[in-house]
């Protein structure tokens, strides 16, 4: 059906500038089952986009109590960096984390339940949206304070080829992020003590309202060269198998033993925090995301969605029962874990 | 401090300095358990943290006892996702105000990781932090955070005032506490020695008494307890006076029982601590007795702290800043005797002076 409907998405795109000494990014029998990849990636892509428009419709219930930092738009990142690693691959990601949850493999009702305050959540409840995660499949702790999270996954990374294994770290964060100091202390440490680290910028053009060009003196590849790193953009933010491709060949040279910075052009359709779109408030144009909702194959490919849409559905609909059954964490929970 | 005196054969009982405490405990953590890496600002130089991490680099390789860049932040939270995956790190800071450039993971992270993922998952690790007093300090050079740190729930914050407490918590710490810990060290102490036993009673990770007394409770901290138990001897000499010190130890989960049971025998108080007074120790162990003995004592309690402004470097400012012999022995006679107890005082008149010749309690 991806073949047919939307032959755009299964060319390998080349990344933007290929990775220095980077293993070869295609695996022959990727060719072979593009259209089954492409369906893999683009059902977990509309899985994450139907969830959150399902957070939109219930939010106004106030079931949900907790702000929602929305990836809607940004889905493609989180699918495309996570389907290039391995289940035992950490990652280490942000409040606005549902896409990045779910891509690593994270439990639907789960997360569900979490964002219900339930007692059926990742975390009892006590986490919400911001601090998803789902240690089981390598979705570590996400932090609502930005780039606060970037270090852990240097550490962990540099605790893996401490201990000898091959596992890598992922931190994922937003272009914001990069103006905090302890991301240059962070890619700094890496690049001195050769972690296997690879570091995902989602860059959304926008801290909260702010835009990138009042924010930053400096080009982020650039900058990263100055340190040491290699790195690769991807400005195709909506197309899965794009970023994919371009994880697969930043995860093989992050294996190898070298940090590596992935940046990934994306678009936040929603506001920062909350359900609404916020265009209204002018601090940016409508038609530049417009003009990314053209190439989104999300809404470009109606008959894969419509095809996929159903069974998602379904799967949602139960996860938000679950929730619904979950009980309430009670007295007990409250003093329980803190030392 | 060398290593080669950290293989002599253990004696039941023996002196110890504090810095040589440090290190013998640095050199069993790295021994005994794989997992355990030290990393900080100078921990493998010839300095090695004023001799508690020397000569460890070279016997436990660069993997293990490191050197980083000037980055608080970052180092705290490399340490927070290498114990995510099962190592033990232990960071240092020469200056505890060092630590405050990594307040952010300390406080935003570290302290909330257990809770904040439904105990899922958690990140053991040891924060050692130094406190500078005197030699011209100044401002930035020492303070002493233990309020601060002890604030926030999901931090255990300790502060060893011997060598037999760093002996017997440290070890503790490293194998067997699920969190991370914040142990507040005293330069003043590093050079101190110590007569240390491997038969005694092991100090918990919690309040204990250093000197059992009748007349009046000092509860004390860090260096202060030092300072608290020559005063005791003072007073015990000069006065008849028996003065009960209590070494509280851990700042964050004090056995406040201990407290209320002394201040009811002896119904009079004395807080010394190397912090402000303001929100800070003295100030929570007078909420505690208050919420729990309301009446135990039979007189308001007297508080010693530095003085309610950031720290002078001059000498003779600095001197009247903290508090010295002459007054920790005034403010425990005052308590059992009034303010007129007519006892002559030590006229030794800076603590750190005294320090300098003293060779410790042993």
């Amino acid at each position: 059906m991806g073949l047919i409907a939307s032959p755009r998405f299964i060319l390998y795109h080349q990344p933007s500038k290929a990775p220095q000494g980077a293993a070869e990014p295609l695996e022959s029998k990727d060719l072979a089952n593009s259209d089954e990849l492409y369906r893999r990636l683009f059902r977990t892509t509309l899985l994450i986009r139907l969830v959150e428009e399902r957070v939109i419709e219930l939010y106004p219930s106030d079931r949900i109590q907790s702000p929602v930092h929305l990836s809607i738009g940004q889905e493609a990142v989180a699918v495309g960096v996570c389907d290039a690693l391995r289940a035992d691959d950490l990652v280490f990601a942000t409040y606005r984390s549902h896409g990045f949850y779910l891509a690593k493999g994270g439990r639907l009702d789960r997360m569900f339940a979490e964002l219900y305050g339930r007692i059926g959540g990742g975390a009892k409840g006590k986490a919400g949206s911001m601090h998803l995660s789902a240690p089981e499949v390598g979705l570590m702790g996400s932090s609502a304070v930005v780039a606060s999270t970037i270090p852990h996954a240097v550490g962990a990374a540099m605790s893996f080829k401490r201990q000898g294994s091959d596992r890598i770290a992922v931190a994922v964060f937003g272009d914001g992020a990069t103006e905090e100091g302890v991301y240059h202390e962070s890619i700094n440490f890496a690049s001195l003590m050769k972690v296997p680290v690879l570091f995902v910028c989602e860059d959304n053009g926008l801290a909260v309202h702010s835009h990138r060009h009042i924010r930053q003196s400096y080009r982020l590849q650039k900058h990263a060269e100055i340190y040491g790193i290699a790195s690769c953009r991807v400005d195709e933010g909506w197309d899965m198998l794009a970023i994919r491709e371009a994880s697969l060949a930043a995860v093989a040279h992050v294996r190898a033993g070298r940090p590596f910075l992935l940046e990934i052009a994306t678009s936040r359709y929603m506001e920062h925090v909350g359900v609404g779109e916020d265009f209204h408030f002018q601090y940016r144009d409508r038609a530049a995301v417009d003009a990314w909702k053209a190439r989104d194959p999300l809404v470009v490919d109606k008959a894969l969605t419509e095809a996929l849409r159903p069974e998602l559905e379904r799967e949602i609909e139960a996860a938000v029962a679950f929730a619904e059954r979950s009980p309430a964490p009670g007295r007990d929970e409250l003093l329980t874990d803190i030392i | 401090m060398t290593l080669a005196a950290t293989k002599e054969r253990k004696a039941p009982t023996r002196v110890l300095s504090y810095a040589g405490a440090l290190l013998e405990t640095m050199d069993a953590a790295l021994a005994n358990h794989a997992n355990v890496f030290i990393m900080g600002q100078g921990v493998d130089d010839f300095k090695g943290i004023f001799g508690s991490t020397t000569g460890l680099a070279q016997k436990y390789g660069a993997e293990r006892v490191f050197d980083v860049p000037l980055m608080e932040e970052g180092m705290t939270g490399v340490a927070i996702g290498a114990a995510l995956v099962g190592d033990y790190p232990i960071t240092t800071h020469i200056r505890a105000d060092f630590s405050f450039l990594a307040m952010n993971q300390i406080i935003n992270l570290a302290a909330k990781y257990r809770y904040m993922f439904g105990g899922s998952m958690s990140c053991p690790m040891l924060i050692r932090l130094v406190v500078g007093r005197s030699w011209g300090q100044g401002a930035q050079h020492s303070q002493s955070p233990q309020a601060t740190f002890a604030h926030f729930p999901g931090l255990t914050v300790v502060m060893p005032a011997t060598s037999q407490a760093i002996l017997d918590m440290y070890p503790k710490i490293i194998a067997r506490h699920p969190g991370p810990v914040i142990s507040i060290e005293h330069r003043l102490l590093y050079n101190l020695d110590f007569t240390v036993s491997s038969n005694a009673p092991a100090i918990p990770l919690s309040t204990y008494i250093a000197r059992e007394g009748k007349d009046v409770t000092v509860v004390a901290t860090s260096v202060m307890v030092v300072e608290a138990l020559r005063a005791a001897q003072y007073v015990k000499e000069a006065a008849g006076v028996e003065a009960e010190v209590i070494d509280l130890n851990s700042i964050s989960h004090p056995d406040w029982e201990l407290v209320v049971q002394s201040v009811r025998k002896t119904g009079r108080l004395v807080i010394a601590d190397t912090s402000w007074l303001e929100y800070g120790v003295a100030a929570e162990v007078c909420r505690q007795l208050m919420l729990r003995e309301p009446r135990a004592l039979a007189a308001p309690p007297t508080m010693l702290g530095m003085a309610s402004a950031p720290c002078p470097t001059a000498k003779s400012l600095e001197d009247l800043y903290y508090p010295s012999q002459h007054e920790t022995v005034d403010a425990i006679l005052a308590q059992v005797r009034g303010v007129g107890h007519g006892v002559a005082l030590p006229t030794e008149r800076s603590m750190t002076e005294a320090f300098k010749k003293f060779r410790g309690p042993f």
